[in-house]
């Protein structure tokens, strides 16, 4: 293994990161404690630097890298090295992968952690491996593309005692607190109902982000010389390259994206998944358009009801999109923009649009709610401080896992398949036994089969 | 355009109204009172069959005509020949022509009344021309294809005293009924939220005007396809049937289901016009209406009946399942009502939960029954009772239903201003957002008038 490295570095002519960290100590004047005193591997002192890799590094990748560049960014691993063009130029002296496998094996001594930026269907293999080999992770939202590979991924995560993070990003903000503490400070009493919306893949009156509701490309165009396709499709079933599908707009296919709720709804259902300290569902269903096997609805309503937690009663909640969205509330003000992407809780004594109180004449008699919430020193310097021994960040994967549960047995309820029998009842999900116990057919889409040479 | 017109005409399938009349009344032994006796060229007793002319014959025309066959069908009117076979074939001797003006004009006394099945941006042009002539009115929903259609051709059907019903049939139902006097017998308890759903479309939608070009197909007359609606070329996206989706011509689903399925609620729960509507949807351009919607509309108090939130959903989009109804029952892939009052729910006119619907039974019978909905119509043809969905009563209907896609064209827009649209129903206008007015009434092809 270790001359696997020492020959691909060569090879590349890239530095060895003794010499790497040299520099870099070099240059960080106040470097206090060196890694090998604290012993141990994984272990990084506060004032040492990580040593990161980062899978995906192209669109969302990219920004995160430039997030964490405060840290070493030591080798990075695209399977389409056009995309990471920018990305590569930025960081000269990473070293270049194309297969995620790969680097992990050569670089195993060199990093401490790793970035997963790839596409949804590539999160949980990828993480894993990581995961595998003591590596703390930061994975792009949605955790997982399947809700048993998000399962598999936080156990995994917890026993092994990695720092996690999940990409969304909103859930470090001042807003993300102030929600949690207006509904626990009472402002508008227990809530029994909230609706989220988005309007992707719509974007604006008449565009998409990327299409949904439409089927497979029949012609077969050949793929970028720079893309590996293979890899690209990672665990995913074979299928030939198509425009269609990289980058970006995978978001829209089954096989690898996970539509409009995956990609938002980690970031927006998480405010709410706190304020409301919500577990797993008890029951799903959804009405959508038109649905087949190849991609997600134009649009779709998903409502999930989950039982009383602790002094909070039972509550349902309404996930819409593709333009869809709640009734605007008679509570809002004329003129006051209901948002394209929103939140709308109802209690009983108030509605909250976001963390803003309506109607006014309750926000004001309500006031500020106490700050019971320690403020983030920024989502990616949870995780940095995280995987130097600090406190788990905020959304950790034992916060992330059952998120991106809930928010992916969404996209089963969805399912073309089950469209018919879901007329006559509502999907009911016992968490504890991974089961959806009412729709046995239903539970072949929790899990999917991996292609031959890829495990989880 | 003239020549072709009385191409049209197939000459051998002529008859004279006289000799028709004739034949017919030869054919019904039960015949007793002569039109000539009663006087007045539109009172047909009831022992006398309507002389009944069918503009739009193909499709749902074809369903209309059959329905009212035990009359006369003794003309038929298309633009579209092809479309049109069958039904000429079923009525050898109506007969037939291509365009309305012009068959009203030869055929203004020997008819007594139109039905009228065209798309519908023919709806009003055709109605009122027969309305103007003292015809008896059948109109396919939507009445019209503008709010201000509706309101002239309901204003002029009931200033020229003519029968008219619109085409929703469901109205002449048990099940309409039922809702009504559910409500009536207060079931439910004021009933404040309804949900009412289609899960249309079947053609397609949320698409662009074609570019490339076709030549008209043999048989059809593509100008007076487009009747009062702007000009384009012709191209087979458009018809038969997907029409529907492009503004131009059709109404969406709202338009095609709307007044199905709301007819049983604004009769239960006495809708007017609505204070204020919102719209939000998969996506608008100004070609076709879009694939999925929801429209919202505010009514305020009326006499007896609480203010009521009334959501309307279409594209596969629907309210939850109602925790109220087990596991098992149908909700979804269909197109239904669900009313919500402080004591309870109402599927359709199911009573929910099913203990309560079983605790409770039938509402007491107070509304009298339909003879049918096409019957109902002929009766007040022959100078019987309003038929249930007479313009008086269809009409503010479908301006409700109307107006909803007013909210859908304008809806971003409202949505980025933060507001909704707010109604002036009597005075037919958009009070806030005077943009939205240009939807209220459509320019019309020189040519073509109301």
């Amino acid at each position: 293994m270790k001359t696997n490295k020492k020959q691909n570095e060569r090879q590349n002519g890239r530095i060895s990161r003794r010499d790497f960290m040299g520099a870099a100590a070099a240059t960080a004047a106040f470097t206090i404690v060196p890694r090998h005193v604290l012993g141990g591997p994984g272990q990084t002192a506060p004032s040492d630097k990580l040593n990161i890799a980062a899978v995906g590094t192209g669109g969302r990748g990219s920004s995160n890298i430039e997030s964490l560049k405060s840290q070493n960014i030591v080798a990075l691993c695209d399977v389409d090295w056009r995309h990471a063009r920018g990305t590569f130029r930025r960081y000269p002296k990473a070293t270049k992968y194309k297969d995620f496998r790969r680097m992990l094996e050569i670089e195993d001594n060199n990093i401490d952690a790793v970035i997963v930026a790839a596409p949804d269907h590539i999160h949980a293999v990828a993480s894993m491996a990581a995961i595998k080999r003591g590596k703390h992770v930061y994975c792009e939202k949605p955790l997982t593309h399947s809700v048993y590979e998000a399962r598999v991924v936080a156990k995994a995560a917890r026993e092994a005692g990695v720092a996690t993070q999940m990409g969304n990003g909103g859930q470090a903000s001042e807003g993300t607190r102030l929600m949690s503490e207006y509904i626990w400070g009472g402002a508008i009493g227990p809530v029994r109902e909230v609706h989220v919306w988005t309007d992707r893949p719509l974007n604006g009156l008449d565009r998409v982000y990327w299409p949904q509701g439409v089927g497979r490309p029949e012609d077969t165009p050949k793929p970028p010389d720079t893309l590996d396709w293979d890899l690209w499709l990672g665990p995913a079933p074979e299928r030939p390259y198509h425009p269609s599908y990289a980058p970006f707009k995978w978001r829209g296919w089954w096989d690898f994206g996970t539509g409009a709720l995956g990609d938002i709804g980690c970031h927006s259902i998480d405010p709410i998944w706190r304020a409301l300290k919500l577990d797993a569902p008890l029951t799903v269903e959804a009405a959508c358009t038109l649905v087949n096997d190849e991609t997600y609805p134009v649009a779709s309503r998903v409502t999930y009801q989950f039982g009383p937690r602790g002094d909070m009663p039972a509550v349902k909640m309404h996930w819409y999109d593709g333009g869809m969205r709640p009734p605007r509330p008679d509570e809002l003000d004329e003129g006051r923009q209901f948002g394209t992407n929103g939140t709308l809780f109802e209690g009983d004594k108030g509605k909250m649009l976001g963390h803003m109180v309506i109607p006014e004449s309750r926000r004001k008699e309500f006031g500020t709610p106490p700050k019971v919430l320690e403020r983030s020193p920024g989502h990616y310097q949870e995780w940095i401080n995280a995987c130097k021994g600090g406190k788990p960040a905020g959304s950790n994967f034992d916060h992330a896992g059952p998120l991106a549960e809930a928010v992916l047995l969404g996209n089963v309820a969805l399912r073309a398949s089950l469209k018919k029998k879901l007329t006559r009842t509502r999907l009911h999900w016992d968490s504890k036994n991974f089961k959806i116990t009412n729709m046995p057919e239903a539970n072949k889409y929790l899990q999917r089969d991996y292609r031959e040479g890829w495990t989880l | 355009m003239k020549d072709r017109e009385q191409a049209g005409i197939t000459r051998g399938a002529q008859m004279s109204r006289r000799s028709f009349v004739g034949a017919a009344a030869a054919a019904a032994a039960f015949t007793i009172v002569g039109r000539d006796v009663l006087g007045g060229r539109r009172n047909v007793p009831p022992s006398e069959k309507l002389n009944i002319a069918g503009i739009g014959v193909g499709g749902r025309g074809a369903g209309d005509l059959d329905a009212v066959s035990s009359e006369n069908i003794v003309v038929l009117c298309d633009v579209d020949q092809r479309r049109a076979a069958d039904t000429f074939k079923r009525y050898p001797r109506a007969r037939r022509y291509k365009d309305f003006r012009r068959m009203l004009d030869k055929e203004d006394k020997n008819i007594d009344a139109v039905i009228v099945a065209t798309p519908d941006h023919v709806h009003a042009v055709a109605s009122m021309a027969a309305i103007k002539r003292g015809k008896h009115v059948y109109c396919e929903k939507p009445l019209a294809h503008s709010i201000y259609e509706v309101r002239r051709v309901t204003e002029a059907a009931r200033q020229a005293g003519v029968a008219t019903q619109l085409g929703n049939q469901g109205q002449a139902s048990e099940g309409t009924r039922l809702v009504e006097e559910f409500i009536v017998a207060d079931a439910i308890g004021p009933v404040r939220e309804v949900h009412s759903w289609s899960n249309r479309p079947i053609s397609p939608r949320g698409i662009d005007r074609p570019k490339d070009s076709h030549s008209v197909p043999e048989g059809l007359d593509w100008d007076l396809w487009l009747g009062p609606s702007p000009k384009r070329p012709y191209h087979p996206c458009y018809l038969p049937f997907s029409w529907r989706g492009w503004w131009d011509f059709g109404t969406g689903v709202l338009g095609d289901i709307g007044c199905h399925q709301m007819a049983p609620i604004f009769r239960a729960l006495k809708l007017g016009y609505p204070t204020s509507v919102e719209a939000c949807s998969s996506g608008v351009n100004s070609e076709t209406a879009p694939l999925a919607s929801i429209v919202r509309y505010d009514f305020g108090a009326r006499p007896g009946f609480p203010a009521l939130k009334l959501s309307w959903y279409d594209g596969g989009l629907m309210p939850p399942r109602p925790a109220e109804l087990p596991n098992g029952l149908r909700f979804g892939n269909a197109d239904d009502n669900l009313c919500i009052g402080d004591k309870g729910k109402m599927l359709g006119h199911r009573l929910l939960p099913e203990a309560r619907s079983k605790e409770y039974g039938k509402p007491p019978k107070i509304l009298a029954r339909s003879p049918g909905h096409h019957k109902e119509w002929i009766d007040a043809c022959k100078g019987g009772q309003p038929a249930g969905s007479n313009f008086d009563v269809s009409g503010p209907l479908t301006e409700v239903v109307l107006l909803g896609n007013i909210a859908l064209r304008t809806g971003q827009k409202l949505y980025e201003k933060g507001l909704k649209l707010h109604y002036d129903g009597p005075g037919m206008k958009v009070t806030n957002f005077p943009e939205a007015n240009e939807y209220i009434r459509c320019e019309y092809r020189d040519g073509w008038k109301l």
